[in-house]
């Protein structure tokens, strides 16, 4: 029952399927994406309040849920590093630190973009956009210490664990930047929540373009993790054939 | 010299007594009799986090105004980032003399359980280094020109704070207790995790100020101690095993 587990854990398994799957990975963010982007900024009506600007929301909230995903997507890595020491789990989780981390700025970068002609600041000290930084920090503090470990194997635990401290935390930072903004002062005017208000002619881009961002951040964290393992595999002898038959 | 008359004081209490015999609660008890036996003969390291608490503190005023009005409404949150700061620093001492000595080691080797060993150490560096910049702190608030009102509340909010940010500190040290240059990146790790308290601590203050009722603030402090008292040692037990390794 196990056994397709543990065969997802191997490096080399995990090398040939994904390189079959990223053509088609490819193809479909291709589509998506350009539907997505095309329909977001030339056919959705300008919000009646925000004009055009609301059209960065659809790089904005995709780029923004996934960053959010990357703590729990560590975590869960971790815990398979630690339990099962599976060697691709600790890859997958050392190439989804940066990556998280390039997620969170781009979602604070777009959001500070955002934030401009519609609060009239660049950054505020909101609830979602504190926790946001706190996040970012978080990731910076995994990726440092995967950095300061020198052994490898020693790196993976300590990362791993890191992560599911973080992961365990990651909830209860953001219960208490909002405790502290709300009681700070009156909470923004500004809510998500009003999108299922929206009509499917806002949404539905929206959505393509979550699914679409989702397939890039699984291509760059494929691609990262298919380097990993070239680079960890290098001394056996398939990863010596690839090299070999890529170089003729 | 008296590291390792201590150590063995710990491996063989009670005369000879085979060390799995050993209950854990004594050797719970020789740990922290054994940490704090040392911290006392190092009269700097007791020394060092107040100085750094009293002088961070004192910068506040000099980097930001002496209005006495100013240094009210940020006094709060001055002491507290203060407090966590100094909290941060003296967490070096927690594991680093143990691993260069050999004698964590021997802890992890112990049949005892580890999170008890782990707490132990937790504690006694708390009592070592949190309590006292606990203590000092209604002076230094009293500095900042804290309206009086709110002294209780930055004791009793530092007194349960305090020791949620030694354990969580405990994880990073742990994790990074091997490394060359760990001042740095330990704050880089711990600080996020700080985060919370920090919020909730210094936020219960500035209520006290004004006034409002603080049954939630102290709840909520009491629920981070809970679980960070429960699971932190854990945390950092495992971290020390993958950092001794």
């Amino acid at each position: 029952m196990w056994q397709w587990f543990f065969r997802l854990g191997s490096p080399k398994w995990f090398y040939e399927m994904s390189g079959k799957w990223l053509p088609w990975l490819l193809v479909l963010m291709t589509v998506l994406m350009s539907v997505g982007i095309l329909w977001a900024l030339l056919f959705v009506p300008q919000d009646y309040q925000q004009g055009d600007t609301i059209r960065i929301m659809y790089v904005h909230v995709p780029v923004a849920s996934i960053s959010l995903a990357c703590f729990p997507l560590m975590a869960v890595a971790g815990v398979i590093t630690l339990v099962w020491k599976m060697k691709l789990a600790d890859m997958v989780a050392k190439c989804a630190a940066p990556i998280g981390a390039w997620f969170t700025a781009v979602a604070l970068a777009t959001g500070a973009i955002w934030g401009q002609p519609i609060w009239g600041t660049w950054w505020a000290w909101d609830a979602r956009l504190t926790s946001m930084l706190i996040q970012f920090f978080l990731l910076i503090g995994v990726i440092a210490l995967r950095s300061a470990i020198e052994s490898p194997d020693a790196a993976a635990k300590a990362c791993a664990l890191l992560a599911i401290v973080g992961a365990i935390n990651v909830p209860i930072i953001k219960y208490s930047v909002e405790w502290w903004n709300t009681l700070h002062q009156p909470s923004s005017d500004f809510s998500m929540d009003e999108n299922s208000a929206f009509g499917p002619e806002i949404w539905v881009p929206l959505v393509i373009m979550i699914f679409a961002v989702y397939i890039f951040f699984v291509i760059s964290l494929i691609l990262s993790t298919r380097n990993e393992i070239l680079q960890r595999e290098r001394r056996s002898q398939w990863v010596v054939d690839i090299v070999a038959k890529e170089q003729v | 010299m008296s590291d390792t008359a201590n150590t063995v004081n710990i491996s063989q209490p009670q005369g000879r007594a085979p060390l799995a015999q050993v209950s854990t609660f004594s050797a719970f008890k020789a740990t922290l009799k054994r940490d704090l036996l040392i911290a006392l003969k190092r009269r700097n390291d007791l020394l060092n986090p107040l100085m750094f608490f009293l002088i961070v503190v004192s910068l506040f005023p000099l980097g930001v105004s002496s209005d006495p009005q100013e240094l009210t409404r940020i006094a709060a949150g001055a002491v507290w980032v203060s407090a966590l700061l100094a909290s941060m620093l003296s967490l070096d001492n927690l594991f680093r003399a143990d691993y260069e000595d050999g004698s964590l080691e021997q802890l992890l080797l112990s049949p005892q359980p580890l999170y008890f060993m782990v707490l132990a150490k937790n504690i006694s560096h708390w009592l070592i280094s949190g309590l006292p910049v606990v203590l000092l702190s209604p002076l230094l608030a009293y500095m900042l020109y804290l309206p009086a009102d709110a002294y209780w509340t930055l004791v009793l909010t530092l007194l349960l704070g305090t020791p949620v940010l030694s354990l969580f500190g405990a994880i990073g040290v742990a994790l990074t207790v091997g490394l060359g240059s760990r001042g740095l990146i330990l704050a880089v790790i711990v600080l996020p995790l700080t985060v919370p308290v920090l919020i909730i601590g210094a936020k219960a203050v500035v209520d006290a100020s004004l006034g409002v009722p603080l049954g939630m603030h102290y709840a909520l402090l009491g629920a981070l101690l809970a679980l960070s008292l429960s699971l932190a040692p854990l945390a950092s037990a495992a971290a020390l095993k993958i950092s001794v390794n």
